[in-house]
């Protein structure tokens, strides 16, 4: 059996002294895109958090292998060397930063931790613009501070260009459909699917359907206070929207 | 009634008197001998107590002997240099450059220290006409050269109306406890455009005061940079006056400061005639162990309608042992004014770090990125690229963790 590239075993998070995650376990092999749905509030963004390497969370128990390897004791930078991508829900903002510098600094630190030598400025340029085209994402726009003043539909196509510059193995897109209108759903929809591929594995999460109508999942998992309660195919998706979250957890709706 | 204590004087205070004396200023001697220097009873020493915090003075200066390697060279900028006091020789003056001396000090009088002494123990000073737009980079290199010693230098300039020029000083000096008071006079034309930029980088070990006085004529536009990057203690003192109808300034200012470093830039700016602006943007970065001052006093006169200033101070804290000190004073007498302040204070922010590592660039890496976005604002309005090179160059090496 290959070895998953993503494996989450028994994982619990806390955070001071409120349990969030209450034993994760969740498989995504290579090639897959794996969908986690849940309501607000189940501990989906804690979970994507806990994967790239926020502080402020303490691991009580579990493991986190990527591609086999145990990820919990690296820095953020490390896990992103090794392959790891968050898209995130809310883009952070740096004022000061041009996001080209940006760009171009997040590239040569992943291919120095790697041992690759420096990507040469012509050939950065051109991956900037190619990536750059699909997601008619402008040079003007990489001229700016990185996210400072994007609309939400930039600040998540700034995210999906990066993902698609750094050429992660796996990816995790956390709500990455919140804030964006249809057209810039579907821009960023077609980003996510030009970068399937087979040694490639996504996670997407979110707590809408509307996202797996444009990246089609294989698995769906459905996320209930801190832990996975049931998975299925794409099918389940269109159930859930149906029956709504309490027909898989018994509890109310929020 | 007023009831005295009698006034106990430290070694520094006799050491200066003592100097003042011989130096032919008796009456300034006699003025320091009843006040002794400031303490923070003194509204613009209050974050700078210097009878607590200058304990000796070294002796005068003698006259300069072998120079220590340039503080900071600018490719291209034309070179004046002031020794131990002493203005030297110096190369071909670009075209509209004339360059002369003239005895005694430059600075208006003032109720305040480091004025009095600099302008009581200036030999003589060195002055500058720019009668038109100079395109090289005029710097003067000021130096305390030779073991400990105290020194006072001047420097007068005149730009000329219409003209475009940009000035760079610098003060350094080789390694000793030296005290190095500098000052400038700075008249700047009718519609005339300069930029002014100060670099501090004197002995670790040093005393560092530096007094640049501002003369704004109508529609003139001036932008300092004053960077404290030197000194054990550092005082850098700004006194812009808008004199003219349209006269406006972007006044910044830095201070770098590392273990054991006490650095102050204090800003005293009048707005004297209607319709000038002003825009003084302060930053300060302190780690280890480390005091960084920032006082800003906005006054407006009474006829001063339409005023336009807003004063904004920024401070990054790399360790807890850092203090940061800012100190606004807004004193407006006109009815008719846009006038504020406003001041931010605080670590790296943590989303932001964690942003940058998520991305694969390694903690140090990120945080230097932080660091230097937060300069950005200072740093990138220079428009001479060399010097914009030479001062990031500056930046970067305490970045880096050399001391200057």
């Amino acid at each position: 059996m290959t070895t998953p590239m993503l494996e989450i075993r028994n994982l619990h998070v806390r955070i001071e002294e409120r349990e969030i995650l209450k034993g994760v376990n969740l498989s995504i092999p290579k090639g897959e895109v794996h969908a986690i749905m849940g309501r607000n509030g189940s501990g989906k963004s804690t979970l994507s958090h806990v994967l790239a390497g926020k502080e402020d969370y303490e691991v009580t128990e579990g493991q986190v292998l990527l591609d086999g390897a145990d990820i919990l004791g690296m820095e953020p930078s490390e896990r992103a060397v090794a392959g790891l991508f968050l898209a995130f829900q809310y883009p952070i903002e740096i004022p000061g930063v041009a996001t080209m510098t940006f760009l171009k600094a997040a590239l040569n630190a992943q291919r120095k931790g790697r041992g690759e030598a420096e990507i040469s400025t012509p050939d950065f340029m051109r991956a900037v613009k190619e990536a750059g085209k699909a997601l008619n994402v402008d040079s003007e726009m990489l001229k700016r501070a990185l996210n400072v003043g994007f609309s939400g539909g930039e600040k998540k196509r700034a995210e999906i260009l990066q993902m698609a510059l750094l050429k992660p193995r796996m990816c995790i897109l956390d709500e990455t459909d919140s804030g964006l209108d249809i057209d810039a759903l579907k821009l960023v929809s077609e980003g996510v699917n030009a970068l399937r591929s087979p040694e490639r594995a996504m996670l997407v999460i979110t707590h809408y359907q509307r996202l797996l109508e444009h990246i089609v999942p294989d698995v769906v998992h459905v996320f209930s206070d801190g832990r996975v309660v049931e998975s299925g195919g794409k099918e389940l998706a269109l159930e859930l929207e149906q029956k709504g979250y309490a027909g898989f957890d018994g509890e109310k709706a929020a | 009634m007023s009831v005295h204590a009698p006034l106990r004087l430290g070694p520094a205070e006799a050491t200066l008197i003592a100097q003042l004396t011989a130096a032919g200023a008796a009456s300034e001697a006699e003025r320091l001998a009843g006040s002794g220097l400031p303490t923070r009873r003194v509204e613009a020493y209050h974050y700078t107590d210097l009878k607590q915090l200058l304990r000796m003075v070294p002796e005068p200066a003698g006259p300069p002997v072998a120079a220590s390697a340039p503080a900071l060279r600018v490719a291209g900028a034309f070179q004046l240099m002031i020794a131990n006091g002493v203005v030297e020789g110096h190369g071909t003056a670009p075209a509209g450059v004339i360059v002369g001396r003239t005895k005694g000090g430059v600075l208006s009088t003032r109720d305040d220290v480091v004025t009095r002494l600099n302008n009581a123990l200036v030999g003589e000073s060195l002055t500058l006409d720019l009668e038109g737009s100079v395109d090289p980079v005029i710097q003067i290199d000021r130096r305390t050269e030779g073991p400990a010693g105290h020194s006072a230098s001047a420097a007068k300039i005149f730009v000329a109306d219409g003209a475009s020029v940009v000035i760079l000083e610098t003060c350094s000096g080789s390694e000793a406890a030296h005290l190095g008071n500098h000052a400038t006079y700075l008249a700047v034309g009718r519609n005339a455009r300069v930029t002014h930029i100060t670099v501090n980088l004197a002995a670790r070990a040093a005393t560092h005061f530096a007094t640049t006085e501002y003369h704004l004529a109508e529609g003139a536009y001036l932008r300092t940079l004053a960077i404290n990057a030197g000194g054990a203690l550092s005082r850098t003192q700004l006194f812009p006056r808008f004199e003219g109808k349209g006269a406006s300034a972007d006044i910044t200012g830095l201070n770098l400061v590392g273990d054991g470093q006490h650095a102050d830039i204090t800003m005293d700016a009048t707005h004297a005639v209607p319709g000038t602006a002003s825009k003084p943007l302060f930053k300060s970065i302190a780690r280890g162990r480390s005091r960084a001052v920032v006082q800003g006093r906005l006054v407006v006169a009474r006829d001063a309608q339409k005023t336009d200033a807003k004063l904004m101070s920024h401070g990054l804290m790399l360790s807890d042992e850092a203090e940061i000190l800012v100190k606004p004073e807004l004193e407006i007498y006109a009815d008719d004014v846009v006038c504020g302040h406003g001041s931010t204070c605080g670590q790296l922010d943590e989303e932001q770090l964690f942003y940058l590592m998520s991305r694969g660039i390694p903690k140090a890496g990120a945080e230097t990125m932080l660091v230097r976005a937060f300069l950005a604002e200072l740093v990138d309005p220079i428009e001479d690229e060399a010097l914009n090179e030479a001062l990031t160059a500056v930046i970067e090496e305490w970045l880096a963790g050399g001391s200057p």
